[in-house]
């Protein structure tokens, strides 16, 4: 899972178990009462957000909800098979509140989006790996013995990026390297694609160190690439050390994606040309700062952080040239990220684990946007404070 | 067909919020009025309302269901019970003893009535421990009680460990120790509340029971004065004798006194009264072939609490013997059905579909349960049951869906149906609710149960029409109505998942016990939500208010409801225990003195 699981796999563990045991620590928000009295809070939820709504119930968890380029359509990864524990690919309609799987149903998949002007669908999977099935039933009878897996992202080095077409039900296959390829989005024009690869880790002799780091944390070697929307003229864009993906496109062609640094503990937005070139960097925050999305209006960017907690994630906002400092836009406990605002900006998407109880591991809400908000908001913070040495 | 058959859903569904929006509200207000007096099962108030809602039935084409001409489904209840003077003569060598008076004697409201006469056997706590509970507390150890009369101490052993009590109080219920003594054989139980407990020597109110008949043992309280001859008989004092059982060495045995025998005479009188439901149906529009289980049944018990009276009630002290007007319980849900029936009777229906109204939902699911006893319809062909309890009151766009666990596709169902409807859901697979629900999931019907959350004018004369949120329980209505839309066009019936009661949900005898608290039973919080504290009592004093979430009780940790309601038994009446409580984001601690529950 992308944006939520592109957070190195060490990290997610730590979300996840906090998750779990957060009445010890704080209340999980969601019930009406304590939120109410939390009025304070709420209201500045408020600010930007109304509405709020859940929108997938079904299954253990869902996330990643991307808009149809027409608005009428999402498509996001859930864990709702009976007979398959890990994230499978689903389309929801809007107007009829009907769900289908257009992924192939065995595997893990996460990362999907669709390809504009087309009847294409993008996404990861390792469908192809033999041994699919056995992981899936072995996660089954793990579950079946009443045990809790703390949930992980494993970075599976057998994900390629593939399309299913919605007209034929073909599906294509675009990646065949060794390594995780994931985390793709498409050009406006649908031509091309950003994605996420940890090929580096596998097509060359790693140092020692290098293969320790393999071991302990493979996002490490993951770099942006681009290639057509055919899967022809792959090409690395990034070189630093740390684990860069959740590439985006923008309205004005660039490529919008995150960093991290070596530790794995900080990252911030970065944007760049689709060659590579004038690589700027738009936070920076002092924290994990990821999954960013632009909005339509092409004047900010939402992502989102943990500045204010390790735990706790936030959606935040940022100005498109980063100059200024980032505007909080959840109040929620637990994690809020992934957002994605609608193809028309009135309304954003995100993953949430604000419901607990059977919603605890997150699922997907929507909510009306308040532009005008976000912008007088925007134009209100304060300079951007600096925190890189 | 098919097409004109979803054109006549969009455009009800488009349509539901413009008339609907004045229709629930007329519903809501009209029931919640001075003029139905809080709608008491068995009273006048619930007539008119009944009256009100047969003819809303009628106005809609609503029909009596198969094989009734009526549309009210009357059942009887016991409306109260009273002691009719019930005596007890104890003798001792010649020396004989009688008391009489409520004050010295009082029938539990479960005995049978009659007279029985026998010796004695004191037996302690009166508590057996199952063996399936693995932990060897039996009170009856080593007593030949067969046609004894019994004597038990109320509660169950006060110094004990903490673990010890946990596990006594599950069993110390009276109901659970008369029904002991009359599987080994006792021709009847005395209870007596020891001096070392709270409420020393009184006898033990009537409460308020249902049933309609005795339990099949004559069993009374008595005061610590009428108890004084019979331990004086056997030369013991029963303060001593208490405070070796209130250990809970399970070693510590209680003794025969074949020096005294009682006469005991109970005489209770219960008021049989007569509860109705309301239910009618509106039959399928075609012929119901090809389809699973041809029936759905939506439902809200249409009763409330009258002018407080039955115990339940939440009023101050000054409001207790007004009007509860229960608009938002259950109002709201009653109208709810009411407003789905209305839709319904306009489209296009492949099953048909039960309007059920219940009564004497707030005595104890009485209307609910007599329905699924000998349901006029088999419970087996319907696909569903849907039921509204409280739903008046959205608050932020949440709305709670509960009973989710009872069939693998309600989250399907609810997820679909809400893209379109757009709440903050929140669902509960629990299906062991207080409310309806419960009664068709005993009956093994898929079921769910919709509710907005608990709220400061929970049972109290304050629950009225205009604090009702209108706009959105139309909503809730047109969420229901394509719910039950896709049910009714769906040729396979749901399955039905029986889902485990989590835990025990402890022994009655916690109740002795008074916190002041009212937990929010709507919340999925990690914790205990306060959904309020009641006025004057020891969580209000506490500095406890609605909202805080209690994590730590006396050093127990509070997950839920049930963890709660466990600890609670390990508390003592009249000691400080430190609670822990999160208030927002803030952790903070209090120390709150439980007070004594009459």
């Amino acid at each position: 899972m992308k944006r939520v699981t592109s957070v190195p796999a060490v990290f997610a563990v730590i979300l996840v178990a906090v998750v779990s045991v957060a009445g010890q620590s704080q209340p999980q928000s969601g019930a009406p009462p304590t939120r109410t009295v939390r009025g304070g809070v709420e209201s500045q939820e408020r600010n930007f957000l109304n509405r709020i709504r859940r929108l997938t119930v079904d299954g253990k968890r869902a996330g990643e909800g991307y808009w149809s380029p027409d608005g009428k359509r999402l498509v996001f990864q859930s864990e709702r098979d009976a007979a398959n524990p890990f994230y499978q690919i689903y389309v929801l309609d809007l107007s009829t509140g009907d769900t289908r799987r257009i992924s192939p149903g065995m595997g893990k998949t996460t990362c999907a989006f669709f390809r504009p002007n087309s009847t294409e669908i993008e996404f990861a999977s390792t469908h192809l790996d033999p041994n699919s099935l056995k992981y899936q039933k072995d996660e089954l009878d793990f579950r079946a013995s009443g045990k809790e897996r703390r949930y992980a992202w494993d970075y599976d080095a057998s994900m390629d990026i593939f399309t299913y077409d919605e007209k034929t039900g073909a599906i294509k296959q675009l990646t065949t390297a060794k390594g995780y390829d994931a985390e793709g989005g498409y050009s406006p024009d649908g031509q091309w694609i950003a994605f996420s690869s940890m090929r580096d880790a596998y097509n060359r002799t790693l140092s020692a160190a290098e293969r320790k780091q393999l071991e302990l944390d493979p996002s490490y070697f993951a770099e942006v690439y681009i290639m057509k929307a055919d899967g022809s003229g792959q090409k690395r864009l990034t070189t630093e050390n740390g684990y860069d993906g959740g590439t985006f496109f923008t309205r004005d062609g660039r490529i919008v994606w995150r960093h991290f640094e070596e530790n794995g503990l900080i990252a911030n937005v970065w944007t760049m040309k689709p060659d590579g070139t004038d690589k700027k960097q738009i936070t920076d925050f002092g924290s994990m700062s990821w999954a960013p999305y632009e909005h339509p209006s092409g004047e900010y960017f939402l992502f989102a952080s943990n500045k204010l907690g390790f735990e706790n994630f936030e959606v935040f906002m940022v100005d498109k040239a980063g100059l200024k400092e980032p505007v909080r836009i959840t109040y929620s406990e637990g994690f809020d990220g992934l957002p994605v605002p609608s193809p028309d900006g009135t309304q954003l998407a995100w993953t949430s684990s604000r419901a607990g109880g059977t919603g605890a591991a997150g699922q997907i809400y929507l909510a009306q946007w308040n532009h005008e908000a976000a912008m007088a908001a925007l134009k209100a913070a304060g300079p951007r404070v600096k925190h890189t040495k | 067909m098919r097409k004109t058959f979803a054109l006549a859903l969009a455009v009800a569904l488009v349509a539901v919020p413009s008339f609907a929006q004045s229709r629930t509200k007329t519903h809501v207000t009209t029931l919640a009025s001075d003029k139905f007096e809080g709608r008491l099962t068995g009273s006048p108030g619930e007539k008119l309302a009944a009256d009100y809602l047969i003819s809303e039935l009628k106005r809609i084409g609503a029909k009596p269901l198969p094989g009734m001409t009526d549309f009210r489904m009357p059942f009887t209840f016991t409306a109260g019970s009273k002691d009719g003077g019930s005596k007890l003569t104890v003798q001792h060598g010649t020396t004989v003893t009688n008391f009489d008076g409520p004050g010295n004697i009082l029938a539990t409201s479960f005995s049978d009535n009659g007279s029985t006469s026998g010796t004695i056997v004191f037996a302690g706590y009166g508590i057996v421990v199952p063996d399936s509970q693995g932990f060897g507390y039996d009170s009856y150890q080593g007593l030949d009680v067969k046609d004894k009369i019994v004597v038990v101490l109320r509660y169950f052993p006060e110094d004990a460990d903490q673990k010890t009590r946990a596990i006594l109080a599950r069993y110390a219920d009276l109901r659970y120790k008369a029904q002991a003594a009359r599987q080994r054989g006792a021709r009847g139980l005395i209870v007596v509340t020891g001096p070392r407990s709270p409420n020393a020597g009184e006898v033990v109110p009537m409460s308020f029971d249902t049933a309609i008949a005795g339990s099949g043992i004559v069993a009374a309280s008595i005061a610590g004065r009428a108890a004084a001859p019979i331990f004086a008989a056997a030369k013991k004092e029963l303060e001593a004798v208490q405070k070796e059982l209130d250990s809970g060495n399970p070693h510590v045995a209680g003794f025969a006194i074949p020096e005294a025998s009682v006469t005991i005479t109970t005489n209770v009188i219960r008021e049989q009264q007569t509860g109705h439901n309301v239910v009618a149906y509106l039959p399928a529009t075609g012929r119901v072939v090809g389809v699973g289980k041809p029936w759905i049944g939506v439902g809200a018990h249409y009763d409330h609490l009258g002018k407080g009276g039955a115990g339940n009630s939440l009023a101050d002290k000054a409001d207790l013997n007004k009007i509860h007007h229960g608009a938002d319980d259950n109002a709201s849900g009653t109208a709810t059905v009411l407003a789905i029936g209305e839709a319904f009777s306009k489209l296009q229906r492949r099953r048909n579909l039960l309007l059920a109204f219940w009564s004497g939902e707030e005595l104890g699911l009485l209307g609910s349960n007599a329905f699924v006893t000998r349901p006029p319809v088999p419970l087996d062909e319907f696909a569903a049951y849907l039921n509204f309890d409280m739903v008046g009151r959205v608050n932020d766009n949440k709305l709670t869906v509960q009973a989710t666990g009872t069939s693998a596709m309600w989250p399907k169902l609810l997820e679909q149906a809400n893209v379109a409807a757009g709440f903050d859901l929140t669902l509960q697979e629990d299906p062991y609710q207080p409310t309806d629900v419960g009664s068709f999931n005993t009956a093994s019907v898929p079921c769910l149960t919709f509710f907005t959350g608990a709220h400061q004018e929970y049972h109290k004369p304050s629950d009225t029409a205009d604090k009702i949120n209108y706009e959105d329980l139309d909503r809730v209505v047109e969420f229901a109505t394509a719910i039950v839309k896709r049910l009714s066009d769906s040729v396979e019936a749901p399955q039905f998942t029986k889902v485990e009661q989590k835990t025990d949900t402890g022994g009655r005898a916690g109740l002795r016990l008074f916190t002041g608290t009212i937990p929010d039973y709507a919340s999925d919080v990690k914790g205990l939500l306060l959904g309020g504290v009641i006025g004057g009592g020891p969580a209000e004093q506490a500095g406890l208010a609605k909202g805080d979430v209690i994590i730590e009780i006396a050093g127990q940790s509070i997950t839920n409801i049930y963890d709660y309601t466990y600890a609670l038994e390990l508390l003592k009446i009249g000691q400080p225990a430190r609670v822990v409580y999160m208030r927002g984001k803030e952790r903070r601690e209090t120390m709150l003195t439980p007070a004594a529950r009459k």
